[in-house]
This record gives structure tokens, C-alpha cells and sequence, in this order.
């Protein structure tokens, strides 16, 4: 998508308002330190999203400016991005000086010693410490990319949530309501649960259909030959009927019903098929659609209501030259199925994805002391508020107190809210090692289900078998 | 068989050049698109030229290298393949060797082989196995380039042969006769006739290095990636920038054009002789 | 006069080239398919398994389809090309204006890289933007979506591959008839032979040669399709395009199955060995052998 734009005007706000008072202090730290490295060309590798694309054109460049340190930043898709930064990792080439760590990965990283220790790093080489880098203003998202002794192997840069995405204007629409009463008996507002959020999905629908409009009632992330469809329903529909870790026991690794595993449990099936079944309502795209393509049908006004990852909330309720729906975008919790909730608050599970990422330095980088600069440098809480602006995402809890951030919390129907009041109820992927392998394993059953080639039943029963086989095989399954 | 009227072949191949051009046609339609204008009803037909996809595309640092090393890569490629193709179907064209035919044989199933069975081992020989001290051929250019000579030296070996063995022995010898050193009849007696199949040798394996994907994803990351490769990267999730991805495509499919224009009746020679000869 | 050793020497880049590239990866993927090894295993390293990779394979539905697919494509691809391939060489042989033009231009999808002639398909197809969808719809009524119907991602991939490789059959048959001596059709003819007896008794044998040839070429490349593929469907819906090539990729690089993915790999290198020989025997030499 083409960002550039607006990323060009950001960068302009953000060089003025970075110049203020304390900066000069700041910017000499910045080429004092880089000294020895000026002239040198640091790479990184991280997926096309908004948030990258913002550290890209607007914070790197900064950073060469104040350091003299070149760097080459490539932003490039999800499956292209993993494939380049595993790659290089596997073959220590040593291409890359920092790579993207989505959240989910990070365990397997880890679990490879693919990554330096950020924390001891900057305690072994105090003259790259950044004064103005201080670990303890992140959010507790920064949690996930520490190790087991609390270092951080990896520099949070954009955290956000799954949140549910609804049409304003449509749901507040007094005509549109008084149908709605008519015909479900209940007055229309974003689903509290699954059975409301099916019946605004037909009503919508068919409200499309009758006033000759290009809407449907939601949209659905079910890519059948994609894991983002896979990861949809383990991430964002399981865990509100219920069925967290992908339906794992995370004891003993165990997948189906009878070795204590919920992968194929009646919660999980249910879950399966209303999603599914919401695909009668949703857009002829939808079975191709990842995560960018429902952003896309969403912006372009062609759903009612959807799951949409959060950093894409920003443009979508606020950028006119690429949404359709500015000003028109309400933002809610999931529906939720009963009971969930009080599992939720007795912290056995989780209601969506907390998701986000990191940037970390290879172990194989040439120019180790370099990029932990930079990453040192978009840690730092003066470059926040403008990202957080702009890509939606937040890593720093003082972030969320800026004027700036709450105008756009207004802006998008109180998003940010949403993401720090009620943040505690998302996760983030659970702690696998074999998280690509199991993935790859046992996603086709879910492409399967979706095409309708095997019921959502089956396809699941097949699932938390093979991923039984699986997990045997990688040497992780106790008995 | 013949001259039975003109209208069905005329009717047949208008309606072919229609199908054949269509695909072409909608890449470069899509390509002349801005974002708004690509959706709604689709419509065939140009509504008018903008040049900003391929603008933005070639101001892209990374696909202009990526072009560059897709360049260097096929014409590397194509002189290495042609140069020794040349030499070696001399030699088995002139001289007796013990084995020949059996040799080859293998030569030539080295281009059968399903190419997604050779990526694991190749990938795994060229980060772990294939190094010296820090350098290993994971990413090279020049890893592809002799990659590549894996496919293309048995094609050009199969195409070059038969227009070795048409040239006639008689006239080396007769040039051996006269002091001609090997060197001498290589180059001055072979060379001079052997000229037609060899450029068309060099333009399709230079045409095949060129559009050689699967290879170039899995044995590439960065600093060798060509421009093919670069087209996936635009595929996969960034799903909505169709315009730049078929101004991408439609400069990946330029050489075609290209050299269909200039030398098409040598590339049909090319690609059926290779075919014909028994 | 002419040493061996010479033409020893012009050979030996050739093969060293081939050797190192083309012969040590497959004695490395014999070697690697008798281990378990999966670097994110529990345990990363290398397991001797013995045929355990083998026997596993042979259970495996995934596989087992993907290569039923394969077969499945393969065999519609290569026969749709052979029958459109033949008949638009015999219009070709006929004399009508503009007939080069038309040839170049019939030559054109040969050049075109895979991977562009993908993208350029999945432009055509993708919902809301492409005109397939659209006039499907409009004319027939048909709801095209690659996403949603399994056998519609598959009849396109067939499709496009016609779309692509049929003038490489167009072209060297009518090289082949070019070639073909008239003297048979003529006395034929002065025989009083009907026109299905001549294609029958005289042009099919006379083409033959041809024929296996081109069959062969594009068996060979119909089997190991990736690239197309890949960018128009990326192996969906569900499982439906996933031929034998991309399911390999999808073993040995997401999933990062090194061991299993040699033994998949060697696998449908001897399961293609062997279709072409039962081909070749069946096609070729169907005369009893000697010894």
C-alpha cells in the first residue's frame, strides 16, 4: 500500500517537533557514540506495515542525520520478510544487522540462539548506552521478548490489538435501526456475542443487497490458501469461544479431546463453524483476503463489521486519500461466548491478539554495536508519540497520555482506549518452539474447511491429530 | 492439403492472437492504472496513460538492484553456458570418445530433472557445505550463474549438437592439413559457421536465466535477488498494489518482446530444432 | 591425429559444472533423507532414521495427493496442448495473409517468464478487479472465485498452462510436417483413402518421432511446474493446486522438515523416472527386445 504520502508529511512534523529543547543534548550523545562507526551501512529486514514503513522513512533517516550511519532498510511482505531474516540467520551470512521479531516467533528464535542480548550488550559496551533509552517505559508488552533471565533480546517497535471493527454510520443510522428492532427484536449495537454479531452479518447483507449496494455484513480473514486464515481462527475466534493456545495442552503438548487437548473440542468446533458460516455473509473476497485485503475491503467500505489487526485502525478511520470510511469506524471488543469472560479475569485465558513486534540484532551481524544504536534509538520515548500517531501502535505507556495520541484516540472512536483500559485481555502468541512447523502441519485441514472440501468437524478432528503426529515427531509431545 | 481457402486459418488465428495477447494486454492495462481507477467495473480498454507504477517501481532502490543483478546474472550466465556448450559438443562432435554416447545422455537429463527436487540439497550445500572461511555461494551472483549452467548447458548442448555434427569434418581436416592448430580451427573454421545456432543459443539461455524464479527465491536473500523474484515480493500480502506489481511484470517481460522483435524466426529455429532432431 | 585428450579437456568444464551443481546435490539428498532433521525439532540435529522417512511417505495423504494432482494436470495439460498444438499446425501449413505475424506473436507466451505469466493470470482473475470474474458472471452467471472453488483454481492452472506452452507444440509440429516427405499422401490419395485412414496409417506414423519428442519436453516441464502456480494460486483453495513441487517447497522451507522433504524429493525424482520410462517403453520401444 502506498503510504509514502502521508509518511512524507509525517516526517516533516516529526523533524520539527523533535528539534525542541532538550534535543541538543541528545544529538550530541548520538554522534559521540557513533563515532567509530560513522560511514557504515547498517541493513535490516521487516514486513511492509505501517509501522515499519514510519521507522523506515522517517526515524532511520533521522538517525543517519544525527549519526552518519547509513541505513538500508527493507520492507518487504510477511512471507518474504521470514523467508530473507530465517534464512540469513540459518546460514550466519550475516547479511542482515537487525530483523523484524513478530511476537510469535520469538520463542523459536530464541530456542536457535539466533539473537544477541540486547540488555547485556549495552551493560558490556557502556560507551553505545543511550542515556535517553530507558528499558522500564514500555508497555508490559516488552515482556514477551525478554528471555528467561529478563534480558531483552529484542526492542519492541509496534504493539496492537485484533480489535472488532464496526461501521458507525451504518450502526447509528436511525432508519437502519428501527429495521433492525423490526426484524431481530433487539436494538442494533457491536455484538456483545457471536449469535448477535451472525444476525448483524445477515441483516447487512441482505441491506446490501436490497438497496443495491456493494456491502456485506462482515469480512472474513479466511485466505484458503494463506496462514493468515489459520491464524485468524487460533488467534482471534478460538480464544473468544474458549479454546486458547491453538487448543493445546500446553502441559504435555497434547492436541484432541482424549489426551486432554481442546484442539478438536465441541468449543473449538463451534467456533469453527460459526466462522465459517460467517463467510456466507462476507464479500466474494473474503476467501482469498489476508490480513492487508480485509484491511483493504473494510477501507473500502464494502463490510459492515469486521476483525481487523489494530495497525490498520489508524488509516482506515483517518486517511481519506486511501479509506472510503473516514469518520466512520467504531472500535469494540470481540464478542465473546459466556463464560469467557470470567476465565478472562481468572487468567486462564485470553479474549484476542495481542500482537506486535521487535526489532533484534543477529547473532551472525557484522555491525552489532551500530544497529543497537538505532534500536536504541526508536526505543527511545521522544520518538513515540508521532509513530503512535500514525502506525497505530504503542510501546510506551507514557504514549497514551499525549495530547497528540488522544486527539486520534477521538479520531478513531477511542482505539488507544480501548488498547490500554482494556489491552490486559489480549495475549500474545503462546511460547512454541515449533510454531512455523505446526503451522505449516496443520493449516491446509483449515483451507480445506474453508473451500468446504471437509466440514469445519472434520477438519479439526484431523487437525489435533496430525498436530499430535507432529509434535511427537519434533521430539516436544510428553505423555 | 493445401491452399484449401484462407478464411478458417485467418478466423482461427485472429481468435488466437486475440486469447494469446489478452493476458499481456490486461498487465499493461493494470500497470496504466491508478489505484482508484482499478476497481469497479473492468474495463478492457485504455483509458489513458500513466506512467506512475512504473515511476514508482524504478525509483525503488531495491528493484532497480534487483534488475541489475538479473542482468549480470542471464548474461553471465549466457556467455559461461555458450562458451562451454560450444567446446563440448565440439568435442563430442569431432573427436572418439571412450563413453560418448552414454555421457551424453547424462548431460542431457540434467535439464529433466523436476527442479523443486534439487532445492533442499542445493540450499543446504550452499550455506553449509560450499564456503571458504566466510564466503559461501548462498546469495552470490555467482552461485546462481553456475546454478543456472545446470539446466541451460544441457539445452545448449542439445541444441548446439546437431549443428556441430551438420558442419562438415572435412573442412577442419582440411584446415588441419594446412597447420591449422586446434585453437585455429576452433575459432576460424567451426566459430564462423556454427554462428546462427550459437547466437540463438545464447539468446534463449539468456532468456531462461532471466526468467528463472524458484531458483533465485531459494538460494538468494538479498544481495543476489533478481528481478523475477522481486515480483513475488509484491504478491504475497501486499495483495493491493496490483498496479506496480504489473509494471513490475510488464518490465520483466520486456526482453521477450524485444527479442521477438528482432529475431524471432532464429528463436522458432531455435526452439524446434532443439525439438526435431531426434 | 586427434588426441582424446583434447576433447577430454573441452568437455571437462562442462562436466565439472555438472558434477559439482547437478550430481553432488542428488548423492546429498539420497544422504539426508535417512536422517530426521528439523532445526526447530526438540533436538536440531541430525537423526539417523533409516527408511523411516520412506515409510512415512507412504502414508501420507498430503503427498500422495499432491502428487495424484500433479498427475491429474499433467495429463489434461499435455493432451489439450498435443490435440490444439496439432490442429493449429496444420492451419499454419495452409498459405494465408500475414501468417509470420501471426507466428510471432503465437511464439510470444513462450518467452514470457512463469512468474509473470502468474501474475498476469491472477490479475485476470482476482475478485473485483479482474475480467474474468466479471464477464463469467455477466454472460454465464458463473461465480468465478479462485479462493472459494477448488476446481475452478484448478481448470484455470490448467488454462493458463495451455495458454503458455501450446505454441512450443504448435511450433516443432509443424516443424515435423514441414519435414514430411508428400509422396505417401500423394499415392494414398491416388489409392482412394478416406482423410481419418491418411491421418491414421501414413501422417501419424510419419510424425511419430515428433510427436514423442514433444511429449516428452512438455511431460517433463508440465510435472515440475512451480512458478505459475505458485503466484496464481499459491497452492489453493485448501489444497487443491498444490502440485508436487510446491508441496516440497512448503516442506522443506516453512516447515523446515529437511530430512522428510530429501525423501520427498528423491521420491518424485524416481517416481518421474520411472513415468518416463514407462512411457518411453510403452511409446517407443514396443518392439520385442533382442536379449
Amino acid at each position: 500500500m502506498n503510504r509514502r504520502g502521508l509518511l512524507s508529511a509525517a516526517a516533516l512534523a516529526v523533524l520539527m517537533s523533535t528539534t525542541s529543547f532538550n534535543a541538543f543534548a541528545d544529538d550530541a550523545f548520538w554522534a559521540k557514540a557513533a563515532e567509530p562507526y560513522k560511514g557504515i551501512t547498517i541493513r535490516g529486514v521487516s514486513e511492509s506495515t505501517p509501522s515499519s514503513n514510519y521507522a523506515k522513512d522517517v526515524l532511520a533517516k533521522e538517525f543517519s542525520e544525527k549519526t552518519g550511519i547509513n541505513i538500508q532498510f527493507e520492507t518487504t511482505s510477511w512471507d518474504q520478510m521470514y523467508d530473507k531474516a530465517i534464512k540469513d540467520m540459518e546460514a550466519g551470512s550475516g547479511i542482515y544487522d537487525f530483523v523484524y521479531i513478530e511476537q510469535d516467533i520469538i520463542y523459536s528464535y530464541l530456542s536457535r540462539d539466533f539473537l544477541v542480548n540486547i540488555t547485556q550488550s549495552l551493560k558490556d559496551n557502556p560507551s553505545i548506552a543511550s542515556p535517553t533509552f530507558k528499558p522500564e517505559e514500555f508497555t508490559t508488552f516488552a515482556n514477551y521478548f525478554k528471555g528467561e533471565n529478563g534480558d531483552l533480546y529484542g526492542m519492541p517497535m509496534e504493539a496492537f490489538i485484533k480489535t472488532y471493527l464496526y461501521r458507525t454510520d451504518l450502526f447509528e443510522d436511525a432508519a437502519v435501526k428501527e429495521q433492525f428492532k423490526a426484524k431481530y427484536g433487539w436494538d442494533l449495537a457491536p455484538a456483545k456475542d457471536h449469535k448477535q454479531y451472525r444476525e448483524i452479518a445477515e441483516f447487512f447483507t441482505q441491506y446490501g443487497q436490497d438497496n443495491d449496494l456493494e456491502l456485506w455484513g462482515t469480512t472474513v480473514q479466511a485466505s484458503s490458501g494463506h496462514p493468515a486464515s489459520f491464524y485468524e481462527f487460533v488467534e482471534s475466534i478460538a480464544p473468544t469461544f474458549g479454546v486458547y493456545n491453538w487448543g493445546l495442552n500446553t502441559e504435555t503438548w497434547a492436541a484432541t479431546v482424549e489426551n486432554g487437548g481442546t484442539m478438536n473440542s465441541d468449543k473449538a468446533k463451534e467456533a469453527l463453524n460459526w466462522w465459517i458460516g460467517n463467510l456466507q455473509y462476507a464479500p466474494p473476497e473474503s476467501t482469498s483476503s489476508t490480513w492487508d485485503e480485509v484491511a483493504a475491503s473494510f477501507s473500502a467500505g464494502r463490510a459492515a463489521q469486521a476483525f481487523v489487526y489494530g495497525e490498520n485502525t489508524a488509516w482506515i478511520a483517518t486517511d481519506d486519500t486511501k479509506s472510503t470510511v473516514v469518520g466512520k469506524v467504531g472500535v469494540a471488543l470481540p464478542p465473546v461466548a459466556p463464560g469467557v469472560m470470567e476465565e478472562i479475569e481468572a487468567g486462564k485465558g485470553y479474549i484476542g491478539y495481542y500482537d506486535g513486534g521487535a526489532f533484534g540484532v543477529p547473532h551472525s551481524s557484522k555491525n552489532k554495536e551500530a544497529a543497537l544504536l538505532f534500536l536504541q534509538y526508536i526505543g527511545q520515548d521522544s520518538v513515540q508519540v508521532d509513530w503512535a500517531v500514525n502506525a497505530a501502535r504503542v510501546t510506551h505507556q507514557t504514549t497514551y497520555d499525549d495530547p497528540r495520541v488522544q486527539e486520534q484516540d477521538q479520531k478513531t472512536n477511542g482505539y488507544y482506549t480501548l488498547m490500554r483500559d482494556q489491552g490486559k485481555l489480549f495475549a500474545g502468541a503462546p511460547a512454541f518452539p515449533f510454531h512455523g512447523q505446526l503451522r505449516e502441519a496443520i493449516a491446509p485441514f483449515f483451507y480445506d474447511a474453508i473451500t468446504g472440501s471437509i466440514t469445519p468437524d472434520e477438519a479439526l478432528d484431523r487437525a489435533a491429530a496430525r498436530a499430535e503426529e507432529e509434535l511427537t515427531r519434533l521430539g516436544y509431545r510428553k505423555n | 492439403m493445401k491452399k484449401k481457402g484462407i478464411v478458417l486459418p485467418l478466423v482461427v488465428w485472429c481468435v488466437m492472437t486475440l486469447i494469446t495477447l489478452l493476458p499481456i494486454w490486461w498487465l499493461f492495462v493494470v500497470s496504466m492504472r491508478t489505484r482508484v481507477q482499478l476497481f469497479g467495473r473492468p474495463s478492457l480498454l485504455l483509458d489513458g496513460f500513466y506512467w506512475g507504477n512504473y515511476v514508482e517501481v524504478l525509483e525503488n532502490e531495491e528493484f532497480r538492484f534487483y534488475l541489475w543483478n538479473s542482468i549480470i546474472v542471464a548474461t553471465s550466465n549466457c556467455l559461461i553456458v555458450t562458451v562451454l556448450a560450444f567446446l563440448a559438443t565440439f568435442a563430442l562432435s569431432r573427436y572418439k570418445l571412450a563413453g560418448e554416447d552414454s555421457l551424453f545422455f547424462w548431460l542431457i537429463t540434467n535439464r529433466m530433472a523436476p527442479a523443486a527436487v534439487f532445492l533442499l540439497p542445493l540450499f543446504l550445500l550452499y550455506t553449509q557445505v560450499f564456503r571458504l572461511g566466510d564466503f559461501q555461494l548462498f546469495d552470490t551472483r555467482i552461485g546462481l550463474i553456475l546454478l543456472y549452467c545446470v539446466f541451460n548447458l544441457p539445452f545448449a548442448i542439445w541444441l548446439l549438437k546437431g549443428i556441430m555434427d551438420g558442419i562438415p569434418k572435412e573442412l577442419d581436416e582440411a584446415a588441419m592439413i594446412d597447420g591449422a592448430s586446434t585453437f585455429q580451427v576452433l575459432t576460424r573454421v567451426v566459430m564462423p559457421l556454427a554462428k546462427p545456432g550459437l547466437a540463438v543459443t545464447a539468446i534463449l539461455t539468456w532468456m531462461f536465466a532471466w526468467n528463472e524464479y524458484l531458483f533465485a527465491a531459494t538460494l538468494t536473500s538479498v544481495e543476489a535477488r533478481t528481478i523475477t523474484t522481486g515480483l513475488a515480493e509484491f504478491v504475497t500480502v501486499t495483495g493491493t498494489n496490483w498496479g506496480e506489481l504489473a509494471a513490475l511484470s510488464m518490465l520483466t517481460l520486456a526482453p521477450a518482446l524485444i527479442f521477438l522483435g528482432f529475431v524471432q524466426r532464429h528463436i522458432v529455429a531455435g526452439l524446434t530444432f532443439g525439438a526435431v532432431k531426434e | 591425429m586427434r588426441s582424446p585428450v583434447t576433447g577430454w579437456l573441452f568437455l571437462a568444464p562442462t562436466i565439472l559444472v555438472l558434477t559439482v551443481f547437478g550430481f553432488v546435490p542428488f548423492i546429498y539428498v539420497a544422504f539426508v533423507g535417512f536422517f530426521d532433521w528439523n532445526p526447530f525439532a526438540a533436538n536440531p540435529d541430525l537423526v539417523f532414521a533409516g527408511v523411516n522417512n520412506y515409510r512415512r511417505l507412504v502414508f501420507d495423504n498430503q503427498f500422495l495427493r499432491s502428487i495424484g494432482l500433479t498427475l491429474q494436470f499433467t495429463f489434461w495439460v499435455v493432451l489439450s496442448q498435443l490435440i490444439i498444438g496439432y490442429l493449429l499446425a496444420q492451419l499454419f501449413m495452409r498459405d494465408f495473409p500475414l501468417k509470420g505475424l501471426f507466428r510471432t506473436i503465437h511464439t510470444l507466451p513462450l518467452l514470457v517468464a512463469p512468474i509473470a505469466v502468474g501474475a498476469a493470470w491472477r490479475l485476470l482473475c482476482v475478485p473485483g478487479l479482474g475480467p474474468l470474474p466479471y464477464y463469467l458472471n455477466r454472460w454465464f452467471g458463473i461465480d468465478f472465485r479462485l479462493g472459494s472453488f477448488e476446481h475452478q483454481a484448478f481448470i484455470t492452472t490448467v488454462v493458463m498452462d495451455i495458454w503458455h506452452w501450446t505454441p512450443l507444440v504448435t511450433l516443432t509440429l509443424l516443424a515435423g510436417l514441414s519435414a514430411m516427405p508428400k509422396e505417401p499422401f500423394e499415392s494414398a490419395q491416388v489409392d482412394g483413402a478416406n482423410r481419418w485412414q491418411i491421418f491414421w496409417h501414413i501422417m501419424l506414423p510419419l510424425l511419430k518421432p515428433v510427436l514423442i519428442t514433444t511429449t516428452f519436453i512438455r511431460l517433463m516441464d508440465a510435472l515440475r511446474t512451480v512458478d505459475e502456480v505458485w503466484m496464481l494460486t499459491g497452492g489453493g483453495p485448501g489444497t487443491a493446486t498444490r502440485y508436487i513441487g510446491l508441496h516440497i517447497w512448503r516442506v522443506v522451507f516453512p516447515q523446515t522438515d529437511y530430512g522428510y522433504g530429501a525423501a520427498m524429493s528423491l521420491m518424485t525424482l524416481y517416481l518421474t523416472i520411472m513415468l518416463c520410462w514407462f512411457l518411453y517403453v510403452g511409446l517407443v520401444a514396443r518392439k520385442p527386445r533382442a536379449s
